[in-house]
């Protein structure tokens, strides 16, 4: 220990009011001479001079050499000796380590607070991840998942090798290069379990993924630009809060739309009449008088309907003719019914209920002139289910009435209903609007998915469970 | 509290526990053993190395209930590391040991043989060696060796239950599904021992009487 207490001391001897000792010795390389400091007296097992790159064994008085080196080392982009402050903790880094998978490299850092002990910083070129050796074992929950700290994370991949390819510093465990290790990695997003099996021997580490810039700022390196193509395997989704954000904008501009749509107005009959045509006979016309339209501009709709229609169509034009000014708006709607039967098997076809749309017709008092002709289709394999009261057919003999009136023209009538109704919106505009709403909510869904798929693609060639859409 | 003078240097040296039959004299670095009222210097112990640790005798923690000191300490040394054991002296007189390994920190306390189904004990107490998986029953908690080694002790100071001089012993670590954590251990020829106990930091001990190193701020834990 240190001073001699005085004999009347309490028997846990005061510290002594000398400045506080440094956590860092400085001693010689036993290869090269040069200084190398050690900052974990005590702890360090092995030390690699970051002059000459040989490995010291720090349970050896004397640092003996485990391995001489005489090479030119490169210097982590963060020092040896680099203080930062994580989490509101302050890290030394003391020791640093190139790892490769042979498919990825990427670096880890020793860090160490003498309060707190050792942390791991992970780099892998993109993102930093703070790692603590775990001192509990992970319980398994299902299938491939592990629990730990009421994590649940499933294994991702198959266990691949893992070699140390450079070293500088100290390790409190005996480090080498060339040293081959087993990992198996568990992931959920935001935390990595990674399992190390080395001689018989299992560690368990636990690394959480740092926000973009944390351990930059925290080391005083240049911050990493954020790229989301090639995501960590339990990186967070960047698309997660947004999607949400998104969604629930979308779904409120969705309801916000359906309610003004409501308060545009339902529709209105303003009108409905019915004139009966005559198969392959003459036009007749058919006029509303009187459609009154508020001020303003003014959706309409005229909806026709000719249900007895069999293999024959019915041709309506329509004109909106404003009393005051004489302004005609023109528009045409055909109501058709066709069936028949061909190799594969019965057909039907046709609308007998067409609908026409007039949009922002201006206030005022209009006539509807509505002019119908109707015709007879005889199409190769038609069949008419119902006899089409055909008098050259019949011998003379009309039907009594079974629906179908005969005209004094001798043709069969069709019985066309038109109705004219005012106010509404276009189903199709509200769901454009709908669909425009939905586009940035789609689009990040999409990005979201598209970052899942990436994150959860397995580089090396090992089956995995999670996702085999290829 | 005995008071009494080192038998090899003459200088002042105080047992705290009666239970404590070993006194690493402070300035000597004599082992003075206590039979009865005979002290005897048993030979000098290695000046255990000025580490970085947090620890010191003299450093007041509170676990549950109890607080206690440290008042004694054990290096042990194997082929990859070294690590320390910290006597606690509880205030009701019992005695724990905080094992400071890789920054990390056990508190525990030894446990009845009786209370403990494992083959690590049985295969230690007959010389075989024991494979880091093997299972343990200790006071109905669930564990698993996950280190084996052996080990030797190469320093010590303050008080201790036993003569640390030149002693090697099997050690066997063991980790649970929680916070728990066990070390198994049987030196030379004598009986098996079983210590279980938990992994704390500093800040769960609230730590007082902590060395302080420069440039890094002391932490101050509430107790």
């Amino acid at each position: 220990m240190t001073d001699t207490p005085p004999l009347d001391a309490p028997a846990t001897p005061a510290a002594p009011p000398a400045p506080p000792p440094s956590t860092v010795k400085p001693v010689n390389c036993p290869n090269c001479g040069g200084t190398v400091d050690i900052r974990v007296a005590g702890t360090t097992v092995s030390v690699i001079c970051s002059h000459c790159g040989s490995t010291l064994d720090a349970t050896s008085p004397d640092l003996q050499v485990i391995a001489k080196a005489d090479q030119a080392l490169k210097t982590p982009e963060i020092p040896l000796g680099t203080r930062g402050v994580l989490k509101g903790k302050t890290w030394e880094v003391v020791g640093y380590q190139e790892r490769t998978d042979e498919e990825v490299t990427w670096a880890e850092y020793l860090l160490f607070n003498p309060y707190e002990g050792y942390a791991f910083l992970v780099d892998d070129g993109r993102r930093f991840n703070l790692g603590f050796l775990l001192d509990k074992l992970p319980t398994s929950h299902w299938g491939l998942g592990l629990s730990v700290d009421g994590l649940n994370v499933s294994r991702f991949g198959d266990p691949y090798p893992v070699h140390t390819i450079f070293v500088v510093g100290e390790f409190y465990w005996r480090v080498q290069v060339g040293e081959t290790v087993e990992e198996t990695d568990y992931v959920t997003p935001g935390t990595m379990l990674a399992c190390e099996d080395y001689q018989g021997e299992r560690t368990w580490t636990r690394l959480d993924m740092l926000d973009w810039g944390e351990a930059e700022a925290a080391f005083g390196i240049a911050p990493r630009r954020k790229e989301y193509s090639h995501p960590a395997p339990h990186e967070r989704s960047p698309f997660k809060a947004q999607l949400f954000e998104a969604w629930v904008i979308g779904l409120i501009a969705a309801v916000t739309l359906f309610v003004i749509s409501g308060m545009a107005g339902s529709q209105q009959r303003i009108a409905t009449s019915s004139i009966d045509a005559v198969l392959d006979g003459p036009e007749k016309t058919l006029v509303i008088k009187d459609v009154v339209l508020p001020p303003g501009r003014n959706r309409v709709e005229i909806d026709a309907e000719a249900s007895s229609l069999d293999n024959s169509w019915v041709d309506l034009d329509y004109s909106l003719t404003d009393q005051k000014t004489q302004d005609s708006i023109d528009s045409y709607g055909t109501a058709e019914y066709y069936s028949g039967s061909d190799s594969d098997g019965p057909w039907t076809e046709g609308d007998r209920r067409p609908t026409t749309d007039f949009s922002s017709i201006p206030g005022g008092k209009y006539d509807v002139v509505v002019t119908v002709s109707a015709h007879k289709w005889n199409g190769a394999g038609a069949s008419s289910s119902t006899p089409v009261t055909d008098t050259s057919l019949m011998g003379g003999h009309g039907f009594a009435d079974g629906g179908w009136g005969s005209s004094s023209t001798g043709g069969v009538t069709v019985p066309v209903t038109v109705t004219v109704d005012r106010g509404g919106l276009f189903g199709g505009n509200v769901v454009l609007g709908l669909l425009l709403i939905l586009i940035w909510p789609i689009i990040v869904l999409f990005r979201h998915l598209g970052f899942e798929k990436r994150r959860k693609a397995v580089l090396s060639s090992g089956s995995d469970d999670d996702d085999d859409d290829d | 509290m005995l008071r009494a003078s080192c038998p090899n240097c003459g200088a002042p040296i105080a047992f705290r526990s009666a239970d404590l039959p070993v006194k690493v004299c402070d300035y000597c670095h004599s082992a003075v053993l206590r039979t009865g009222g005979n002290l005897a210097a048993m030979g000098k112990v290695a000046d255990v190395p000025d580490d970085v640790s947090p620890l010191q005798l003299g450093v007041h923690g509170r676990v549950g209930a109890r607080s206690f000191d440290l008042i004694g300490r054990v290096r042990w040394r194997y082929d990859d590391g070294a690590w320390n054991e910290w006597l606690a002296y509880f205030d009701d007189g019992s005695t724990g040991w905080l094992g400071e390994s890789m920054g990390r920190y056990m508190l525990l306390r030894q446990v009845d043989l009786s209370h403990v189904v494992s083959d690590v004990v049985k295969l230690l107490q007959s010389g075989f060696t024991v494979m880091p998986g093997t299972q343990a029953m200790i006071d109905n908690v669930e564990y698993w060796a996950s280190d084996v080694k052996k080990v030797s002790c190469v320093a010590s100071e303050g008080e201790l239950p036993f003569n640390s001089l030149g002693l090697s012993a099997w050690s066997v670590d063991l980790m649970s599904a929680d916070e728990h954590c066990a070390s198994i251990q049987r030196a030379g020829d004598e009986d098996v021992e079983v210590y279980a106990g938990q992994y704390v930091s500093l800040a769960d001990i609230a730590a007082t009487g902590l060395r302080e190193f420069e440039g890094w701020p002391m932490p101050a834990y509430k107790a």
